[in-house]
């Protein structure tokens, strides 16, 4: 019972923190306290506050990943901070089933044989000598 | 990428069941791709774009590559070693559609993410803008993952020119390339300077493109992108508050109040323009038309309204001026 409220006041603390983190992020300063065009989209977008929670965390999230790639640790930040956060989300919540353009053929026969076929169909353009 | 080895199949038998099925299933998606009446009149036959440079990728680095022809033919002094670490994923052996983007913000122009359709693709082929394509050259089953740059097509032939892997060039039949395209559902982008839009495109497409935009590179390099979507879509009142921001965000505070104006003109419930109003005649003493643009937004139930009210009420407590 004691863990489960420790737990419990654990998470409220962090939801009242990055409930409040939005706010102090909005880009304020120098704008003379005007609402600016990206918070104004994002309230559009998402109304709720659960998801511009998600928004913070999702960046915390790709950098994670990132490095979980193999990305060098110098190039994250700026990688991450050029993402829009609509991208950051789609990269947090399922970088592993994105299309990653690479181009190579790894090759098991019969793979290799249904390609060909499909190839000459004109339906795919993995071997260039089918054209 | 290697989806493929992952696959083991039981016996030849399993596979020409599997190829049969393939062909019977996928044999009639693939048909030249027809363009409307309207784009068939208008686009001319033949367009080919002369100057892209091309780079030929190594390895996995047709995201950088393609990256690097694009923005090289928009003036960006750049190469496919500066981009690799900006978008490749060593763990994927491969570059991302979101990082694509990123990298073009990061370099000052703007990633605008056309429709998807595929005279979209030459309509912007036509207005001389190379684009950058994803496609699966492969099956929905065992994708093969690539970017190429499309860079001129022919209509009498139906066959479209692309920079493409370690061919400058290719040729490939709108037939072959737009079942390759389909699977990644016709994902493609332009890479403009600020204040350049793709024909192809509609107001929120360009307004989301250009906010992420502003996010890296700020207001003042975005303002022009800004005005030239107001200009295109004057009824986009989303398009004319972001002029207004990125106007008094630069100093233009005349030229932002005048746009703020045009954007609670276009849509009277745009509760934030009316806030920023409010809020950008106050800064310059014009308390009377302030009040009235903050009760606006006052009035109005949603995001905006308590801070609109916590303006309107420090507007009231404030000593007043003058006589």
């Amino acid at each position: 019972m004691t863990t489960l409220r420790r737990y419990l006041s654990l998470l409220l603390i962090a939801t009242l923190v990055l409930g409040s983190l939005p706010v102090a992020a909005a880009p304020q300063a120098g704008n003379g306290g005007l609402v600016g065009t990206q918070a104004a989209l994002d309230a559009e977008h998402t109304s709720d506050a659960r998801e511009r929670i998600h928004d913070v965390l999702a960046r915390d999230d790709v950098r994670e990943q990132l490095m979980a790639q193999g990305v060098d640790p110098a190039d994250v930040e700026a990688r991450v901070a050029a993402l829009s956060d609509a991208e950051a989300e789609q990269m947090a919540d399922r970088l592993d089933e994105m299309p990653a353009g690479a181009s190579v053929v790894g090759a098991l026969f019969a793979v290799f044989v249904i390609l060909l076929v499909t190839d000459i169909l004109g339906l795919t353009n993995v071997f260039p000598f089918t054209r | 990428m290697f989806y493929l080895a992952s696959q083991r199949l039981q016996n030849a038998r399993l596979a020409g069941v599997l190829l049969l099925g393939l062909v019977l299933l996928l044999g009639g998606c693939a048909a030249t791709p027809r363009l409307s009446e309207n784009a068939a009149q208008t686009l001319p036959a033949q367009v080919f774009i002369q100057d892209v440079p091309f780079h030929g990728q190594r390895d996995y680095q047709c995201g950088p590559a393609s990256l690097a022809m694009a923005l090289e033919h928009q003036g960006v002094d750049t190469s496919v070693e500066a981009l690799i670490p900006q978008v490749f994923l060593p763990g994927r052996e491969g570059s991302v559609q979101p990082e694509m983007l990123a990298a073009v913000r990061r370099q000052g122009r703007i990633p605008f993410v056309i429709d998807n359709r595929f005279e979209a693709l030459l309509t912007e082929l036509d207005a001389g803008r190379p684009v950058v394509v994803l496609q699966n050259l492969a099956l929905p089953a065992w994708p093969l993952w690539h970017y190429a740059v499309a860079i001129g097509y022919d209509r009498d032939t139906n066959e479209l020119t692309l920079h493409s892997g370690e061919t400058p060039e290719r040729i490939e039949s709108f037939r072959r390339f737009d079942a390759t395209w389909a699977r990644s559902d016709r994902w493609a982008f332009v890479v403009l300077t600020p204040g350049e839009l793709p024909t192809a495109i509609d107001a929120g497409g360009a307004i989301d493109a250009t906010a992420a935009f502003e996010r890296v590179q700020g207001a003042q390099a975005a303002l022009p992108a800004w005005e030239a979507i107001a200009t295109r879509f004057p009824q986009a009142a989303m398009a004319h508050f972001a002029v207004g921001n990125a106007r008094h965000a630069t100093g233009d505070r005349g030229g932002a109040i005048a746009a703020f104006r045009r954007a609670v003109s276009r849509q009277e419930d745009l509760a934030v323009a009316w806030l920023n109003l409010g809020l950008a005649l106050d800064e310059r003493g014009n308390t009377e038309a302030a009040r009235e643009a903050l009760q606006k937004a006052a009035d109005q139930t949603g995001p905006w309204q308590e801070r609109a009210r916590r303006a309107l009420a420090s507007l009231d407590n404030r000593p007043r001026h003058g006589p």
